[in-house]
């Protein structure tokens, strides 16, 4: 497994992520999913690519796919902005603890979730968040979608500049499409 | 509990159970188990939620041990039981650190005063102990009596760390029991090291509007001799403060701290000075500044004798707890050791406080002399910065995930802005220069891009005063004072240490109670309005609606959550004496107090957050205290919100989840302010105190989210509680959601919820 850009999110144990360095491939994993949820974080509001912000590639994301969305800390002001009305408002680690639970309604209230996305969280935040599931959530797959290797998610993007992460945004949004 | 005769005697004889102040309580001096059933009890709604950092456990010969999945370790143990365990560990190292302070204290003070030196706060603080009375029954009368609570304390330290070596404890709700426990002993000894320190010390008490004192690097005459203390124990800066005056020149020379220390400083002269957080440890140290370095303990940086070595500033240790391999001097004449420190250039330890600070007087004006003290300048911080390749290396080590390599660039180019932005963000680690390829000293160039500003800090008052308790107790407990606001902790912030700043503003303008410590209530003084006023200046110092207080140092806080303790005591004449579940139980139903650690870094921030959630009182935790691994959060409308009505004594399920968390981490400051409106609420407002809170839970919401809460259903029990403002549209909004009203009540207690010998009838007065 690659290390994390972020030392501090360096694993120590045995059971990493599986770094997915094609889009495609993960927009695969990703369509098998019944119930999947994607989860903002703060920073997808201010991270700018080339024109065009994280959370709205979060939108293109969760429309292309059907996925169910959760505005954590204060993005569901930007989201209703964007014109998308998330289906749930949690603090990060209320969703987390949510999860956790295999008989959790989910928030559409339809059964809990399989495939949990992240996208705009801070690294070492998401990361510890991630170990929470990986530890007590043996029925649910946790992926990142921030450029960054995320060791305790089930799948990670690698460790990537802007423009590549861009690009592999636009190609995960097509797969799914 | 029951006790065999000779520990029941030892107990009375220890708290004076003759004393007929109050009738001994339930609970006298506590062992670790003896409110196992309150925790218990608490631990059924707010799970601990666990986020391990390591999926190993290394502790023993048997391991390294993967905990993932369904493992266990060699001997046991499952990953919860390791986090519970983590969890003590880290409560029994931060309530060791204060006790240890605690002894140091109380000990020097008896060999100077004798044990019978009285307790004395002044004519407005009648209950001057409040942690010491309700948690071991004792009144302190004396020095002595100080003693007994630490005696008290580190006896269940013993006990604690014994439980976390390897075939001992692994329920992890009994770690957490154990964690609460000594989190709760851990108040106890920050009162006895705040008021010993105040009585031996002389600090200001039973006074509200204390002085303004300088806050800030800018603060400092360089040009004077200056001595920067550094830690969290003023014993021996008292002394060199003395003996300076003595020697008729404290006016021509600076005294200057950083972190706790300065804190209790300014409270024993408001002509010193505080520097900053302890962020800005390594940043001050590193200019050279300081003539002299004093070391005591606690959060002091593991380099500072290669600091201190490097910009040519005398350095001498003066606690056994940080020794940095320094030849110990204690034994020697003070002119031998002020001979070995200016003429041989030797650091050295020193561990007699009052010989320390009679040799830091003398030191002072002859290390002085000569030194240049030359802060970087934009031109030579460029030329530092142009070796910079950005290789990135920086930014991958940055606890605080800052881009440092895009700031050096901009240096390199002869431009500060980014360099500024992030100096206001940096946590001082270091970590960034011992990773440079080019070693470039990065927090040097940090110099040329701050700006050298003066501000004011109130300095620390000490105990809230029992008639302001009398005047906010009705206010608090019915909720038209819509809350305390306790903002403390270190100084390990996600983003400007401003932050701490714009969440006290915001809650003193409406109306809370806004109480500091610490090193965020230095970060609060460090921001100007446009008149130049900081918030000290701008809010009235009263434990009252609107108020913004600095109680003082780390140990102070023991006198926020003690002001909650005393609205139980003064206003519902509650007894406090050795009644723990009693007051806690009210504290977590009825006063609507809750903390934020924003920056914390230490065990002992985790130590005094998980004494606050024993006595009821939740904990807003900023992004960096995921890595503490543990929180307490219910799961709102899915957990049973069940309470007694004590009057009625009929069990009543409210659905309503108040407080929500007793300990929760979240990612940004707006989202933050919401949930510390919201924490506020409890059951036992008054429909016109839950309106004041809901319209400032509905605005706060309103205002960073965008719409009503979606969960406002939940904190709305019938009509009477919707704020005016808002009627229509939270009607229209209950009518969508399906909103019933919700069973009201006269009393709500947890007691009669879970088994205890604490009749209902206790609560009840």
């Amino acid at each position: 497994m690659s290390l994390p850009l972020h030392y501090v999110n360096v694993l120590t144990g045995l059971k990493g992520c599986r770094v997915i360095e094609d889009a495609q491939a993960l927009g695969k994993i990703i369509k098998k999913a019944e119930r999947p949820l994607l989860v903002f974080g703060p920073r997808c509001i201010d991270i700018d690519l080339g024109g065009k912000k994280a959370i709205e590639y979060g939108i293109e994301l969760a429309k292309a796919l059907g996925a169910a969305t959760c505005a954590t800390a204060h993005t569901k002001k930007k989201l209703l902005e964007c014109g998308v009305t998330p289906d749930s408002a949690y603090d990060a680690v209320e969703i987390i603890n949510h999860l956790k639970d295999p008989n959790w309604k989910g928030v559409k209230k339809l059964g809990n979730h399989d495939i949990v996305m992240f996208l705009g969280m801070r690294t070492d935040f998401g990361n510890q968040g991630l170990s929470t599931l990986k530890h007590y959530a043996p029925h649910l797959k946790t992926i990142t979608l921030c450029p960054y290797v995320y060791p305790h998610a089930s799948f990670s993007l690698a460790n990537m500049k802007a423009d590549k992460w861009k690009e592999y945004l636009e190609n995960l949004v097509k797969s799914l499409k | 509990m029951s006790k065999g005769k000779v520990k029941s005697e030892e107990i009375n004889k220890t708290i004076r159970a003759e004393d007929n102040w109050e009738p001994v309580g339930p609970t006298p001096m506590p062992e670790i188990s003896d409110l196992r059933r309150w925790d218990m009890r608490l631990l059924n709604t707010y799970k601990p939620f666990y986020a391990p950092f390591c999926d190993l456990c290394c502790f023993c010969t048997y391991g390294k041990c993967d905990l993932t999945g369904e493992k266990k370790g060699a001997c046991g143990i499952n990953i919860s039981g390791q986090q519970g365990r983590w969890a003590l560990m880290f409560s029994l190292m931060g309530c060791s650190a204060h006790g240890a302070h605690a002894r140091h204290l109380v000990d020097y003070l008896i060999d100077k005063y004798g044990e019978d030196y009285k307790i004395d706060l002044g004519g407005q603080v009648a209950v001057e102990a409040p942690h010491m009375r309700t948690v071991m029954g004792l009144k302190p009368e004396t020095l002595g009596d100080l003693r007994k609570g630490i005696e008290f304390v580190e006896r269940g330290i013993i006990h604690g760390v014994s439980a976390t070596h390897m075939g001992q404890e692994g329920s992890s709700l009994d770690f957490e029991s154990k964690s609460l426990h000594i989190g709760m002993l851990d108040h106890v000894v920050m009162e006895v090291a705040d008021i010993a320190q105040t009585i031996g010390f002389k600090f200001p008490t039973s006074v509200a509007e204390t002085p303004l004192s300088g806050l800030g690097w800018g603060a400092v005459d360089k040009s004077k001799p200056v001595v920067t203390c550094v830690g969290h124990n003023a014993a021996v800066a008292t002394v060199m403060i003395d003996q300076l005056m003595k020697m008729g020149i404290y006016d021509q020379v600076e005294v200057t701290g950083i972190c706790c220390t300065a804190h209790d400083n300014i409270r024993y002269s408001d002509k010193a000075k505080i520097i900053g957080p302890l962020s800005k440890q390594l940043f001050f140290l590193r200019t050279g500044i300081a003539d002299l370095v004093l070391t005591d303990e606690q959060c002091v940086r593991c380099d500072i004798p290669e600091l201190a070595k490097a910009t040519g500033s005398a350095l001498i240790a003066t606690s056994d707890k940080i020794s940095y391999g320094l030849d110990d001097v204690t034994h020697k004449e003070v002119d031998e050791i002020v001979r070995m420190i200016t003429q041989e250039g030797k650091q050295v330890l020193i561990r007699d406080v009052d010989k320390a600070g009679e040799v830091a007087a003398k030191v002072l004006p002859i290390v002085a002399k000569g030194r240049k003290k030359e802060i970087a300048t934009k031109e030579k911080a460029t030329e530092l910065a142009k070796e910079c390749k950005q290789c990135g290396l920086c930014d991958r080590v940055c606890p605080n995930l800052l881009n440092i390599s895009d700031a050096t660039a901009d240096v390199r180019d002869g431009k500060f802005e980014k360099m500024a932005d992030l100096f206001a963000k940096c946590v001082g680690c270091g970590k960034c220069e011992q990773e440079c390829p080019k070693s470039i000293p990065i927090i040097t160039i940090m110099q040329a891009a701050t700006a050298w500003d003066t501000f004011n800090i109130r300095v620390g008052r000490g105990p809230i005063q029992d008639v302001e308790i009398r005047k906010v107790g009705a206010p608090i407990v019915l909720g038209t004072i819509p809350g305390i606001i306790a903002i403390v902790g270190c100084s390990n912030y996600p983003e400007e240490a401003e932050e701490v700043v714009e969440i006290a503003e915001e809650f003193a303008k409406r109306k809370y109670i806004v109480v500091l410590s610490g090193c965020a209530a230095m970060a609060a003084g460090m921001k100007k309005d446009a008149e130049g006023k900081t918030i000290y200046e701008r809010f009235k110092p009263d434990f009252d609606a609107g108020g913004v207080l600095n109680v003082g140092s780390c140990v102070a806080n023991a006198h926020i959550t003690g002001a909650a303790m005393k609205v139980a005591n003064i206003f519902a004449k509650l007894p406090l004496r050795a009644n723990y579940e009693v007051i806690a139980d009210y504290i977590l139903n009825r006063v609507g107090a809750v903390g934020l650690a924003w920056g914390a870094y230490s065990q002992k921030a985790f130590c005094i957050g998980t004494g606050c959630n024993r006595m009821g009182i939740p904990v807003v935790l900023g992004p960096h205290s995921a890595k503490y691994r543990r929180l307490y959060l219910s799961r709102k409308e899915e957990d049973d919100w069940t309470v007694m009505d004590g009057r009625k004594k009929e069990l009543i399920n409210t659905e309503e989840p108040s407080p929500e968390h007793l300990s929760i981490v979240v990612e940004s400051k707006e989202r933050a302010i919401i949930t510390m409106a919201k924490l506020c609420i409890r059951k036992n407002d008054t429909a016109q105190g839950r309106q004041l809170k809901l319209n400032h839970y509905i605005s706060l919401y309103k205002q960073h989210m965008g719409t009503l809460p979606d969960d406002l259903q939940n904190f709305v029990r019938n009509d009477k509680d919707i704020p005016i403002v808002y009627k229509k549209e939270v009607a229209e909004y209950l009518k969508n959601v399906g909103w019933k009203p919700k069973p009201l009540l006269t009393l709500p207690t947890l007691i009669g919820t879970y088994e205890s010998n604490i009749p209902i009838d206790a609560v009840v007065k």
